[in-house]
């Protein structure tokens, strides 16, 4: 199996733009991937496109993907639309790398959009809850944030842990986001502004909750002999897991089987383990989910994802940084743009012009779970000698 | 002798008194009111009475009759019989029948039960909607009738005449009106009552009396025209308690008398339809009536009358943004055992239980069919949430305006590794903890394509 590699990463701003379409914010994440590859990169050498969205609002429901390549003018470039809810764009990414791995494209894009500012509040709603269990989570009266709600309220219970340990994720992830121009809520907060914010879902409140943003991102994932021209990150390892879509069906209402499951694959196909990961982007759509995703992903034992915490080793000069990016909460939450944008922020560490800069990585981590846990993947990249423009 | 073999009435939890109507409007229309949750209707309180009833050892799959009365059944055309029949797990080839238009509804089950064959289930649910501060209330009663009963009926006896202009309910509209002549209304009603009740022979006898009771002045004014005392009359009277029920009222009243009757005492059943008719039971014995509390209808939570008007929807109905969750009417129906009967599965090869019943066994991965598995209607708290404004789904939105924030649990069973997601009801949700006690009860879910979706909620046992 050929090795991938990253050559290009560019987002859209994430936040709420009721003036841009879903292929205009496409068009702007394209294009600033294509200027962030150390040489000029031509894209009619793109072979083919995999595009995550959910398609919240129901526009465009079908062959959405391809309008927005032909869009951006890869005219006839074969292009899969791919829907894994939130996350779609980390199996995006995962299409892009095994079509490079297999031999059949030298380039493929990897990408997501999506646009959830643009309809009535009821109607949003409406989308937040179609991808838990339907017939029987849902009509239990819940969306997103009612499950990871009772996944904390489960989680707390269990390991007697402090909750004050969901302001502190919104607190660290928004000093982060304060940092970042492209962040939907890029602003700092205090812990009486996230412990005192109204309730969404007891224990969640809204600092504990990330924001519905408007936002695309894009990738470029080529072989080595391609990756050669430019500055490349070598993809290390993919690691992909499905797990029940419901919470109520699964083993564990205190972790997410399938980011355990696909963090194993990853690590193994890198030949690392967890302590060998210098910073992380993990899917903290709600505070307790960056919770999950530390125990999850192996970088603390079970119910001391709090003391990771509260030591200071997910900080940008910690051990272990987290979400430099500002993560879901602060940088936003555009469902299908999520896992490549995840990719971004990793790409510009490498690159050393990341906005809240981690001293020189060899390792990076991005954690994408779909819904409450239906799926999941795990992307490592590494620095590589490959390369040198 | 065939009659009434056991009994149970059902009531919403909350109660509005009348004070705080008088406060609001200077009228007190019953010392306190029923008052049923967003999630409630004559389907839901039939439901739970009739569960009452079963409870005390009863087999569902005796009963051959089911009647049902209401004058507010859940659609306008459209058996509902059927559903609760479902609901309850009676077998398919009961005989149903159905009874609305009036408040002689009751007696109309009653009375066509007692001429059905075999065990019979008579369920008389009612909540006239409107301003609570107009006296309506809310209520079920739920009457296994058979033969060699511990209460008989011996005598019944009917009176019709037109009388047209009172309680009537024109087609489409949710409001009953009334002509508003107040001596006209009183004597229609005195008219139609006694003329059932005089024909009977035993009326000299009668010990208790449950009578037509929009008000509790009324029953005194219809026994004022027969041999019967005020004491008799208290015994059955229950409007002060319970609010205008419709067509429950009377049979709520009833219940309470025969709850009260000694083995050998007589008790008159007297009840009025609007247009013109009376219907009157007499009925031997007395019987322990389950529902009710030392013999009374039983204590509810007291809520401020802006509470019960938002719970009534008085205040708002909007429709749902998006049409709610989009789950097909015949995958709807495919579940319905999910939904009643908490319907589960049990894996033939390694006896793992699965909710719902379905795919691949959680445990070994075996392919093979489940085997039928009802989960206990008694479960445990795992797993908590309250879910305020902006957290619900839109097809929530409308309840939760109505009943203020919810509460979501995953439930698990001692012993079984099934956990099922449920809304709480008829609790404080923030009052409940993981390990906390929980029981099932039928509520209304959600509507979908204008049609009601009716499954599992749970409320604390403490
Ligand atoms: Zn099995």
């Amino acid at each position: 199996m050929r090795d991938a590699y990253v050559v290009g990463a560019g987002q859209s701003p994430f936040g709420s733009f009721p003036d841009a379409t879903y292929r205009s914010l496409f068009e702007t994440a394209f294009d600033r991937a294509l200027d962030s590859t150390s040489g000029a990169f031509d894209p009619d050498r793109i072979d083919e496109a995999f595009l995550g969205t959910l398609g919240v609002g129901g526009r465009q429901i079908g062959l959405s993907a391809p309008a927005v390549t032909e869009h951006v003018g890869l005219h006839t470039t074969p292009t899969t639309r791919v829907e894994n809810a939130c996350a779609a764009g980390g199996y995006a990414f995962r299409s892009a790398v095994t079509a490079v791995q297999s031999g059949r494209a030298d380039v493929a894009l990897a990408g997501g959009y999506e646009v959830m500012t643009d309809t009535s509040a009821d109607q949003t709603r409406w989308w937040l809850g179609v991808s838990g269990d339907t017939e029987y989570e849902r009509l239990s009266g819940t969306t997103f944030a009612g499950v990871y709600a009772q996944m904390a309220n489960a989680y707390f219970h269990e390991y007697d842990a402090d909750p004050d340990a969901l302001a502190r994720v919104a607190v660290k992830n928004h000093a982060n986001g304060a940092e970042n121009p492209n962040a939907h809520l890029g602003f700092a907060c205090s812990m009486a502004d996230a412990t005192d914010a109204p309730p969404v879902a007891e224990p969640l409140n809204r600092y504990h909750c990330c924001p519905i943003s408007d936002g695309a991102s894009a990738v470029l994932v080529v072989s080595a002999d391609v990756a050669e021209e430019f500055a490349p990150v070598r993809v290390a390892g993919v690691g992909a897991a499905s797990g029940r879509v419901g919470l109520f069906e699964r083993d564990t209402l205190t972790s997410i089987p399938a980011s355990a499951a696909a963090a194993e694959r990853a690590y193994e196909q890198a030949g690392i383990d967890s302590e060998d990961v210098d910073f992380a982007e993990v899917h903290d759509c709600f505070a307790i989910a960056e919770l999950l995703a530390y125990e999850d992903l192996g970088f603390c034992e079970r119910g001391e994802a709090g003391i990771l915490l509260d030591d200071g080793r997910t900080d940008p000069d910690g051990e272990l940084p987290v979400n430099t990016s500002g993560g879901l909460k602060s940088k936003g939450h555009p469902i299908g743009a999520t896992g490549t944008g995840q990719l971004v922020e990793l790409f510009e560490q490498f690159q050393d012009r990341a906005h809240v800069q981690v001293d020189s990585p060899d390792i990076g981590l991005a954690h994408n779970v779909g819904g409450s846990g239906g799926g999941a993947t795990v992307t490592v990249l590494e620095r590589t000698d490959v390369g040198g423009a | 002798m065939r009659g009434i073999d056991a009994a149970a009435v059902s009531l919403p939890r909350y109660r509005l008194a009348g004070e705080a109507v008088e406060e609001a409007w200077g009228r007190n229309p019953h010392r306190e009111m029923v008052v049923p949750r967003a999630d409630e209707d004559a389907f839901t309180m039939g439901i739970a009475a009739a569960e009452r009833l079963f409870e005390r050892g009863i087999e569902r799959e005796a009963i051959e009759h089911v009647a049902l009365a209401s004058t507010t059944p859940p659609l306008d055309e459209g058996l509902f019989a059927p559903r609760l029949g479902r609901a309850l797990g009676l077998g398919r080839n009961v005989e149903t029948s159905e009874h609305t238009g009036s408040t002689l509804a009751g007696a109309e089950a009653f009375s066509r039960a007692l001429d059905a064959d075999g065990p019979a289930l008579v369920v008389v649910s009612d909540c006239p909607a409107g301003d609570p501060a107009d006296g309506w209330g809310a209520g079920a009663v739920a009457l296994l009738v058979a033969d060699e009963a511990a209460v008989g009926v011996p005598e019944r006896a009917w009176h019709a005449d037109e009388y047209p202009g009172l309680r009537y309910r024109e087609r489409g509209s949710e409001d009953v009106a009334s002509i508003g002549v107040t001596t006209y209304e009183r004597d229609a009603i005195r008219e139609c009552v006694t003329g059932a009740a005089s024909q009977l022979d035993s009326i000299g006898s009668v010990a208790h009396a449950a009578l037509h009771q929009p008000d509790a002045r009324m029953p005194g004014r219809i026994a004022n025209d027969l041999p019967i005392d005020d004491e008799a009359v208290e015994h059955g009277t229950v409007v002060d308690r319970v609010g205008d029920a419709g067509a429950a009222t009377v049979f709520l009243g009833l219940a309470r008398a025969l709850g009260g009757a000694d083995a050998d005492d007589r008790t008159l059943a007297g009840v009025f339809g609007s247009g013109g008719a009376g219907a009157a039971f007499v009925l031997d014995g007395g019987l322990d009536v389950a529902g009710l509390v030392d013999g009374e209808i039983p204590d509810g939570e007291r809520i401020s009358y802006t509470n019960a008007l938002r719970k009534r929807g008085v205040l708002d109905e909007e429709e749902v943004a998006g049409g709610g969750a989009r789950v097909s009417l015949p995958t709807w129906r495919g579940s319905l055992d999910q939904r009643y009967r908490l319907r589960a599965g049990r894996c033939p090869d390694c006896e793992t239980v699965a909710f719902p019943p379905e795919g691949a066994c959680p445990h070994c991965g075996s392919r093979a069919d489940y085997e039928p598995y009802d989960l206990p209607r008694v479960g445990v708290v795992r797993a908590r949430t309250v879910v305020g404004q902006g957290g619900a789904p839109p097809e929530f939105a409308a309840q939760q305006r109505r009943d203020g924030a919810y509460g979501v649990v995953v439930v698990g069973f001692e012993g079984i590794d099934a956990t099922l997601p449920a809304q709480l009801t008829d609790c404080d949700p923030e009052s409940v903890a993981i390990g906390d006690e929980l029981r099932a009860v039928v509520r209304r879910i959600y509507e979908q394509e204008g049609i009601g979706r009716y499954g599992v909620k749970f409320v604390p046992t403490a």
